[in-house]
């Protein structure tokens, strides 16, 4: 019984960081502020990039794609965009990974200057050429530029957090 | 330098291809998939916009139910601060009940500028509106769409293009449709352009979302100055928006001239779509 508890508290635990990402995909939450003007990251990318990089068995690429699938709904996006932009932040995970043997916040750090410029180009690419939206860049690179500025501090939060639920850092 | 690419390219295929950890799908069949969808969403097949319909209507409401929790915090928040500023807003208030006293003098005198204005707009005096009152489900904001999602849609008659009224104000139009719920543009998104009219002197122009919070005049006449008097209107001149609905005040900001809008876009609860325009009778 005792075993049974500790494992679904594990279970629910690994959990958190996919139901997360799940529910900002979803929900209302904001991280776009019109008081602030030019404040807005996307907090996604950190969730995706962080969690495949330091262990993917939390966060499965299909639950990658499906978050990109409701991001899109949500938005009001053509379907496929934020899964395109979504993958490519964990394909650059997933290289720095199988390419480094210690990883450490600096690594990851500027390494992810690559997922998010990837990403929102993806974007941004797939909007001004397939839709009739109109998009600013200036905008754009703000999200990209607050999204990096924000790692370190998202870093330090998971890192607690992997730290409590024990996890071993993926090989 | 063969082998640091031998390298490169190894850890690239390792990425793309291996599944491991757990992982059902590789990243390159998942990006496969999300090409052929992108590409047909993009068809415009007709099948294709009704299973997103589906789609979006069972993603909006479930958007709306987990969206309470952040609501209901939004407005906990809000009724402890309006019950904890009490004190200020009674002051607030009587200072308002002075102006409103020093204003009534000036009552005759707008109500022959309201006559003008109406004259000038072709307001409600001609027409009246056939709405549909709908809630919002949820916004959110991103840097590519200002826009909010209502729980009305085919079902009760909305169509592409309507306008949006909260408060008796304009605050978009309808820019997509399924059959449960809808879309609507905000006037501050990048993406609207309006035809409007200014009072008193009925210039024309349009109003331009640009992402933030107060949409800009644009195609204004030369030389033209705003002041408290420059309300706007909608104009009508599209053909699709209803003439003569308020949006909002201009007035100048970092040399562009800008609309205060009547009703703030992040504040807007209820909203009201028109269906359709009638002629009041015994008008002409």
């Amino acid at each position: 019984m005792a075993i049974n508890i500790k494992s679904f508290k594990e279970g629910f635990l690994r959990l958190a960081p996919l139901v997360l990402l799940i529910y900002i995909c979803i929900s209302e939450f904001h991280t776009q502020f019109y008081f602030w003007d030019i404040f807005s990251f996307n907090l996604q990318f950190i969730i995706i990039y962080y969690w495949v990089l330091r262990d993917p068995s939390i966060l499965g690429y299909g639950f990658v794609f499906i978050c990109g699938m409701i991001n899109d709904v949500v938005l009001s996006l053509p379907l496929g965009t934020s899964p395109l932009s979504y993958l490519f932040v964990s394909l650059v995970a997933a290289y720095v990974r199988n390419a480094t043997v210690r990883s450490t916040i600096f690594t990851d750090w500027f390494t992810f200057v690559v997922a998010i410029l990837g990403g929102n180009l993806i974007t941004y690419f797939l909007i001004k050429n397939f839709t009739i939206l109109e998009t600013e860049y200036v905008s754009v690179f703000y999200d990209s530029l607050f999204t990096f500025i924000l790692y370190p501090f998202f870093w330090g939060i998971f890192e607690l957090y992997k730290k409590i639920i024990s996890l071993r850092t993926y090989d | 330098m063969a082998t640091s690419r031998d390298d490169f390219g190894i850890a690239i295929r390792s990425a793309l291809l291996q599944r491991g950890a757990r992982q059902k799908f590789s990243l390159f069949v998942l990006i496969l998939i999300s090409i052929c969808i992108f590409a047909l969403d993009n068809t415009q097949l007709k099948a294709v916009k009704s299973l997103r319909s589906l789609l979006n209507d069972g993603i909006y409401r479930l958007s709306a139910i987990s969206s309470s929790p952040i609501k209901f915090t939004t407005a906990s928040k809000d009724f402890f601060v309006r019950h904890v500023s009490i004190y200020e807003e009674n002051e607030k208030l009587k200072g308002e009940i002075e102006e409103l006293r020093r204003q009534e003098l000036d009552n005759s005198y707008l109500q022959t500028q309201n006559k003008q204005l109406n004259a000038v707009v072709k307001l409600n005096e001609e027409f009246d509106f056939t709405t549909v009152s709908a809630k919002i489900m949820f916004d959110k904001n991103s840097p590519y769409l200002n826009s909010v999602v209502i729980n009305k849609g085919t079902n009760s008659n909305i169509k592409l293009g309507l306008p949006v009224l909260s408060k008796g104000h304009l605050v978009g139009r309808i820019v997509e449709v399924n059959y449960i719920s809808s879309r609507i543009l905000l006037l501050n998104d990048l993406n609207s352009k309006i035809p409007v009219v200014i009072s008193p002197n009925g210039d024309q122009a349009i109003l331009s979302g640009i992402g933030k919070i107060n949409p800009s005049l644009d195609y204004l006449p030369e030389n033209f100055y705003p002041d408290d008097k420059n309300l706007v209107y909608t104009s009508g001149k599209d053909g699709i928006l209803v003439p003569g609905i308020s949006i909002g005040k201009a007035f100048m900001e970092n040399n562009r001239i800008k609309v205060k809008l009547f009703t703030d876009p992040t504040q807007i609860f209820l909203v009201n779509v028109v269906l359709s325009k009638s002629r009041k009778p015994g008008k002409m």
